[in-house]
């Protein structure tokens, strides 16, 4: 044959064999006209807001032509669509500099989420079935709107209930609206990982209810106790630029980084030195650097308010002396005097404390602690320390005035199940307290007691499953989105963006859908908007232009961001009435479990991958190799060497873990990096319903975790659960490592 | 012709593996699921890898970044029957996924363990598959698959930089994984320019390669972690 007929031949075949693949109805090839101007292969980058946490740090979306499935009268087919295709941090937005986090970056996946919920749906199996039914979303509000009326016409609106997400953004605003003008009780905010006890203690020491920021690029000397500010804590990448810097960012100088913490966080991992206190003692470490330095000394005596709602400090924290600190922390004196001389020494310098330290029953005096320690040393309000970010007070700015309240979910169930009144109709938005809230609160029996849940979730999760009528958010790529950070930045900063992409499915914006309920019912509640995205327009209108080219409506859509000083009419007042007229002294941890039954103290912590488990759905962190650990895909719980050879349990393991409230199953990994009494686990993973991914795997550590809390703020003190730890058996496949004997384990015996 | 590398900063590094996840989605990497994974099959061109010193309470622990190293002397290149592995003239080790016939000398070859075989081909539960990349192939079942410095974002800077008349800059390219990094450890360019970043953290005192002795002579600097004066 040659080369001529060769060509000829395979040209027929070819085209044969594509016609032939046209005869099955199911491959036919439909293209719908695109709804939308589209230059195939050019990219267009557009600002958007990540979701994920409060930090709310600013995206670049690169938005590119894809091809979709999609149905149209019926027919399902092909069209092109302007999707988003990658997130980048925006590298002009005041608090992430252009970084963007592990879980940020993932964040698209929930957009593309095979599991997303694609319409409204009502409940046609029992509660909690999963089985569900489409409804539309004029007979979905409808009805809604008629249960609301009902309870009006009762004269019964306070038997609604609104759980959301804690946070100071202009969705929350728009609920605490939605509920006041209707007459319900104020929002129910829960996140477990929460800083409550933070604020508290900010509010207490500096007259500011309020989480820090941190100058970490001007320290030279950081003491952090416990906080996980490289992976989860607070406003985790500015504070990961801010520490590059600190580290390398000035010719001749490297800050220096003391963590003190039981168990080695990711942050943990980078210091210098890592001080292992006892758990719930950190506090006392904090006070007895500050005894050393007062009575050598080393610094001015003065903390003003902060010091003074210290008990003792006054008279030099004698109570604090080395030698009862090494009694109380484990640290020994020396080492004490050691630190605290450092810490005196140098200028600037700051220290910080968050995550397990103040998950115990004194956790709101560990930060006090702390909060006098840093004024001690000046470092307040002064570069390289901490300060207090200017908040943009989104009811100000909307043109509303009240402040927003916040009920405990621990008393939003203790409340329905004793009837007083059993809630009627429950929402639910961004929150899962069935899987994030410990079982001895019963928020799922609370949430039985309900005549009607309604969720705005994406996915049915463990709280949405429960719902009688889901009625789908759009992702964040497809609606306005917007973030106020409390913390991250050295001004005030409000993330907003338009739309990034046309909805892929009938989802809606909830804060739209909030605003049509409000207009459907008998006694319409006069909301001044129509549409959320009116509502951010009047409010960003409201600030003050930060360039003289365009307004600060149009300027903030543009750049995705607004920043800049703020009037001081639209600053968040966080101040106190009145400070505190009780001084605060160390009273020991108060934990559930005898120390003989239960030997350990148990640490849930916040997952590098999942935080408290609300992105265990994404596969791309499922498959993301822990830092610490290098696990995929599964749960698992950190040992000390030591402790595992005295229980015999080897790496892999598998071992019971038991408290009073419950007991657990998971692989043991075993790791120099945690105090020989503590063992942990990280959340994220236990999941009995959340989408292909996250459902059945691994175990969730909150189920053991006991109801102890922060009596000052009813926050729950997640670290204060003990427990017995005991070898079932060998290793199984229920841990998986990168790591695992090919990759890493070469290179590390080197 | 510049010639491409990477200077990673340890003491900037904290191990938070956004550039992990970062390399997933700029390179339509498949997930492979808990399964597979267990049996090494998962795909990670970029990883942290974790060097820990000392017993409890007096421990410390290193991050350090792992990508191909664009070695200039790669063991991977001469072993591959087929040229798939190649050297290219701007300095990458690249791979040409047609070529492969996944015969994987190169991966033993290679002492960073940086190269993945695709063991199936890749599937996305629809509709993830609309995050993917246009501008990056995806590895069908039987092929090497590696770090390619994100060459399409190098190619793109390059076709811009032409089309304007004028030089890439310093800096204008950024692979997704340095785009990503919040502490700024990692720092891409040329290392043919003296005045490039790159080349003059190259130069650092700190500065040294992984796994030097085996000569592979890699374009992929360390900065040492410092320890407290």
């Amino acid at each position: 044959m040659d080369r001529r007929s060769f060509i000829k031949l395979t040209a027929v075949t070819g085209t044969s064999a594509a016609l032939a693949s046209c005869g099955n109805p199911e491959n036919q090839l439909i293209r719908f006209v695109p709804a939308e101007d589209i230059v195939p292969g050019i990219a267009v980058w557009k600002p958007g807001v990540c979701p994920l946490c409060q930090a709310g740090c600013g995206l670049t979306v690169r938005v590119m032509d894809a091809d979709a499935d999609v149905v149209r009268n019926g027919q399902a087919g092909l069209v092109r669509i302007a999707a988003a295709k990658k997130l980048e941090g925006a590298s002009d937005h005041p608090v992430n500099h252009g970084g963007l986090c592990a879980r940020g970056q993932a964040a698209i996946q929930i957009t593309y989420h095979p599991d997303r919920i694609t319409q409204p749906l009502k409940r046609s199996g029992d509660r909690g079935s999963g089985r569900f039914e489409a409804i539309s979303w004029d007979d979905a509000l409808g009805d809604l709107a008629r249960r609301l009326d009902a309870l009006e016409t009762a004269g019964n609106q306070r038997a609604v209930a609104f759980l959301t997400r804690p946070g100071a953004g202009f969705r929350q605003t728009l609920i605490d609206q939605f509920v006041s003008r209707f007459g319900a009780p104020a929002p129910v905010a829960y996140e477990l990982f929460g800083d409550d006890v933070q604020r508290q203690a900010n509010a207490l020491s500096f007259g500011r209810h309020q989480v820090q920021t941190l100058d970490l690029a001007n320290t030279r000397y950081l003491l952090g106790f416990g906080a996980d500010f490289l992976g989860t804590w607070n406003s985790p990448v500015a504070q990961g630029a801010g520490y590059g810097a600190m580290r390398q960012g000035r010719l001749g100088v490297r800050g220096v980084f003391v963590q003190v913490e039981a168990r080695m966080s990711q942050t943990g991992a980078n210091a210098d030195e890592w001080v292992a206190a006892r758990p719930g003692t950190e506090g006392v470490l904090a006070l007895g650097l500050a005894h050393v330095m007062m009575a050598e000394k080393l610094v001015p005596d003065s903390a003003g308010r902060a010091g003074a709602i210290v008990a003792g400090w006054s008279d030099g924290l004698v109570d604090y002396a080395p030698d009862r600190v090494e009694r109380s922390t484990g640290v020994p004196a020396a080492r004490v005097e050691r630190l605290a001389r450092e810490f005196a020494a140098t200028r600037p310098a700051a220290a910080i404390v968050g995550g397990p330290p103040l998950a115990h029953s004194n956790g709101l005096f560990t930060a006090l602690a702390v909060n006098a320690l840093n004024a001690l040393v000046g470092s307040v309000d002064q570069p390289g320390g901490m300060s207090f970010m200017p908040q943009l007070d989104t009811v100000a700015a909307a043109g509303l005035t009240g402040s927003p309240a916040r009920q405990t979910i621990e008393r939003f169930a203790a409340d329905a199940l004793s009837g007083r009144p059993a809630p009627d109709v429950v929402f639910i938005d961004g929150v899962n307290p069935v899987f994030t809230a410990p079982p001895a609160w019963r928020v799922r029996e609370a949430l039985d007691q309900a005549a009607f849940v309604v969720s705005f979730g994406s996915f049915l999760d463990e709280t949405s499953v429960l719902a009688d009528l889901v009625l789908p958010d759009h992702s964040f790529l497809e609606s306005w989105s917007e973030a106020v950070p409390e913390a991250g930045a050295g001004v005030a900063v409000a993330s907003v963006a338009p739309p990034v992409m046309r909805p892929l499915y009938d989802t809606r914006a909830t804060g739209d859908v909030l605003l049509d309920i409000g207009r459907r019912l008998r006694r319409p509640l006069e909301l001044p908007w129509q549409t959320f995205d009116e509502m951010l327009a009047a409010s960003f209108s409201a600030l003050p232009s930060a360039t003289a080219d365009a307004d600060a409506w149009t300027d903030a859509q543009a750049k995705g961001v607004w920043s800049g000083p703020l009037p001081p009419r639209l600053a968040r007042q966080t101040g106190l009435a009145s400070p505190a007229r009780r001084t605060f002294s160390f009273e020991a941890p108060r934990f559930d479990g005898d120390a003989q039954q239960y030997p350990f103290h148990f640490l849930p912590y916040p997952s590098t991958a999942f935080l408290d488990g609300s992105l265990a759905h994404l596969p791309w962190l499922q498959e993301m190799p822990d830092p610490l650990t290098s696990a995929m895909w599964s749960s698992w719980i950190e040992i000390n060497p030591a402790t595992a050879a005295r229980l015999r349990i080897g790496d892999g393991d598998v071992v019971e873990v038991a408290s009073s409230q419950g007991a657990l199953q998971a692989a043991a990994v075993i790791t120099p990096g945690i105090a020989p009494d503590v063992v942990a686990m990280p959340m994220g993973q236990g999941h009995r319903t959340f989408t292909r991914y996250a459902s059945g795997r691994g175990v969730n550590p909150i189920e053991i975790v006991a109801a102890v809390t922060e009596p000052a703020t009813g926050a729950l003190a997640w670290a204060a659960t003990r427990v017995r730890v005991s070898r079932l058996g060998p290793p199984d496949s229920r841990l998986v490592r990168f790591a695992g004997g090919m990759r890493e384990e070469t290179e590390e015996r080197r | 012709m510049p010639r491409w590398g990477m200077a990673v900063d340890l003491d900037r590094c904290n191990g938070c593996a956004a550039c992990v996840v970062a390399c997933h989605a700029e390179n339509n990497i498949s997930t492979v699921g808990a399964d597979e994974a267990a049996r090494g099959r998962a795909k990670h061109w970029l990883r942290i890898e974790r060097y820990w010193e000392g017993e409890f309470p007096d421990v410390r622990l290193t991050f350090r970044p792992v990508l191909c190293q664009h070695c200039d002397n790669a063991p991977c290149e001469p072993v591959c029957p087929t040229y798939a592995s190649h050297h290219t003239e701007d300095g990458l080790n690249a791979q040409v996924y047609n070529r492969c016939i996944g015969t994987r000398y190169c991966a033993n070859a290679c002492p960073y363990n940086v190269r993945f075989f695709d063991f199936f081909n890749p599937s996305w539960d629809k509709p993830l598959h609309l995050q993917l990349n246009p501008d990056v192939s995806l590895r069908e079942a039987g092929v090497m698959e590696k770090c390619t410095f994100c060459v399409q974002r190098i190619q793109a800077a390059g076709t811009q930089a032409s089309a304007e008349e004028r030089e890439v800059q310093d800096g204008e390219i950024q692979p997704a994984c340095v785009q990503s990094c919040p502490s700024k450890a990692l720092v891409f360019g040329d290392l043919d320019d003296p005045g490039s970043r790159v080349s003059q953290l190259s130069r650092s005192p700190r500065g040294s390669k992984l796994l030097e002795d085996v000569g592979t002579r890699p374009k992929i600097t360390y900065l040492a972690r410092q320890s407290q004066a």
